[in-house]
């Protein structure tokens, strides 16, 4: 057995897990953290992705000792009891998406974006919603969230400055 | 997956001795990106996982005395994101802006994706067209190769049992050689290539100096175009050479038919995409504008 101990959504979390499972498996069978999803489980569709020191990442390509001592943000971590995070309100006020199942990994692919680059052009949105696949819909109210969103978020970045000097 | 056991090496000699010690039954991980996708369909499974992906010593980038060295743990997305490689070598940059998505930047490794030995491999090229080596360390020690000396075949590396892959080495005489990455797929994201191609030359009063073309994904392993180099050194530099260069490439490669493309077609392409690498080569030479556009 494999120990890990990790960081999820801010929370200190451990578990003893055979040496094959993947994050995505710890997350969802051992700490009942369901909100990724298990896809295509080879890399290409992106509905496990979470955030990993910073980084998207496909957790169905990542062992549970790999994460061992790391930071993980899963959709879970986003929204408080008060609001949803501004990435997943955008999502929801443009409709981009139909069955929802693509929703978590795309979220967490454009959070991890505009955690980076506040302002992105739609090739940089384009470039980072690459690799989460949606069979439903299509890309192009993704694309219209995550520009709404980033302005949501650059208005509250702002805010907070001014707020803070006076 | 299937059941296998798993260590994380503490440092290059303790991987090293890992692998020695389990031979066959030892996989590396790396990135894990090619590794576990490659597990879940496997019909054998290995004794154990030497994790090496915490070696920090690793993941270095560096300008040294006798060239540019890049860890063998260092990421695509780091490529894409590191100062030195975007002024020196904008080429290495072009090619891991087409490996995967970013999900698979992130955790995927130069020395990883060179290990695969995929003939289709995008970090190819550009490094053999550049002349890199490589450091392998093993039970013996370190040895120092070229990098086309790894690739012994489609899946096959020329690493022998209880060795490791370290450092990817661009020699002091190519540093800022002026060099070029072309891929073609069948779509922008996340595809193979049918044909990639790397050219790198040096410019010397309007002549080619030093032309140096590589291709992949037309052979069993990625391969140099050496009829093509030899008619371009010394050569004046224009548009009627760069596509001679590029006929005499697709001529030099031995593609194969499947059901991504015929061979005759990869042939085209090769042409096409020596010509344009070329043709990027002579502006990034030419111009001091080394503006990057993904």
């Amino acid at each position: 057995m494999t120990d890990v101990t990790l960081t999820v959504n801010g929370q200190t979390r451990s578990a003893s897990v055979p040496p094959e499972t993947t994050l995505l498996v710890l997350l969802r069978e051992h700490l009942n953290l369901t909100g990724a999803k298990l896809g295509c489980d080879v890399g290409d569709c992106g509905a496990c992705t979470v955030i990993v020191d910073g980084m998207a990442v496909n957790s169905c390509l990542m062992l549970a000792g790999q994460a061992n001592g790391r930071n993980v943000t899963t959709i879970e971590g986003l929204a408080t009891r008060d609001r949803l995070h501004p990435v997943q309100k955008a999502f929801e006020d443009t409709g981009a998406l139909q069955c929802g199942f693509c929703g978590p990994g795309a979220i967490m692919a454009s959070k991890a974006l505009l955690d980076d680059n506040p302002n992105p052009s739609v090739k940089e949105i384009r470039d980072a919603l690459s690799g989460s696949l949606c069979r439903c819909t299509g890309y192009t109210k993704m694309i219209d969230a995550v520009q709404e969103a980033a302005s949501v978020l650059r208005n509250e970045a702002t805010k907070q400055l001014t707020d803070a000097r006076t | 997956m299937k059941a296998f056991g798993y260590v994380a090496a503490k440092d290059v000699t303790d991987a090293v001795a890992l692998l020695a010690e389990h031979g066959a039954g030892a996989k590396v991980l790396a990135g894990g990106t090619d590794l576990l996708a490659d597990l879940k369909f496997a019909p054998h499974h290995p004794d154990i996982i030497v994790d090496i992906s915490r070696l920090d010593d690793l993941k270095d980038i560096e300008v040294a005395d006798d060239g540019l060295h890049i860890g063998a743990l260092v990421t695509h997305s780091e490529i894409m994101r590191s100062p030195v490689i975007r002024d020196m070598f904008p080429a290495l940059v072009e090619a891991a802006y087409t490996i995967g998505a970013v999900q698979t930047r992130n955790l995927g490794t130069l020395g990883g994706n060179l290990v695969t030995c995929v003939p289709s491999m995008d970090s190819g090229p550009t490094l053999i067209a550049l002349e890199a080596e490589v450091v392998i360390a093993g039970p013996g020690g370190e040895r120092r190769i070229q990098l086309g000396e790894l690739f012994a075949g489609p899946r096959k590396t020329s690493l022998k049992t209880g060795e490791l892959l370290t450092d990817i080495i661009i020699p002091k005489a190519n540093l800022h050689k002026p060099a070029a990455f072309e891929k073609f797929g069948l779509r922008k994201g996340q595809a193979l290539a049918l044909v990639n191609a790397a050219a790198a030359f040096f410019v010397d009063n309007g002549n080619f100096k030093a032309p140096r073309i590589a291709l992949g994904a037309v052979a069993p392993i990625v391969i140099r175009a050496p009829k093509a180099e030899v008619y371009l050194e010394g050569r004046k530099i224009t548009e009627d050479a760069m596509a001679e260069a590029g006929r005499i490439a697709a001529t030099e490669a031995e593609p194969i038919s499947d059901f991504r493309a015929s061979a005759d077609y990869r042939r085209d392409l090769i042409a096409v995409l020596v010509k344009r690498c070329l043709a990027n080569s002579h502006a990034r030479a030419t111009t001091k504008a080394k503006e990057l556009v993904l």
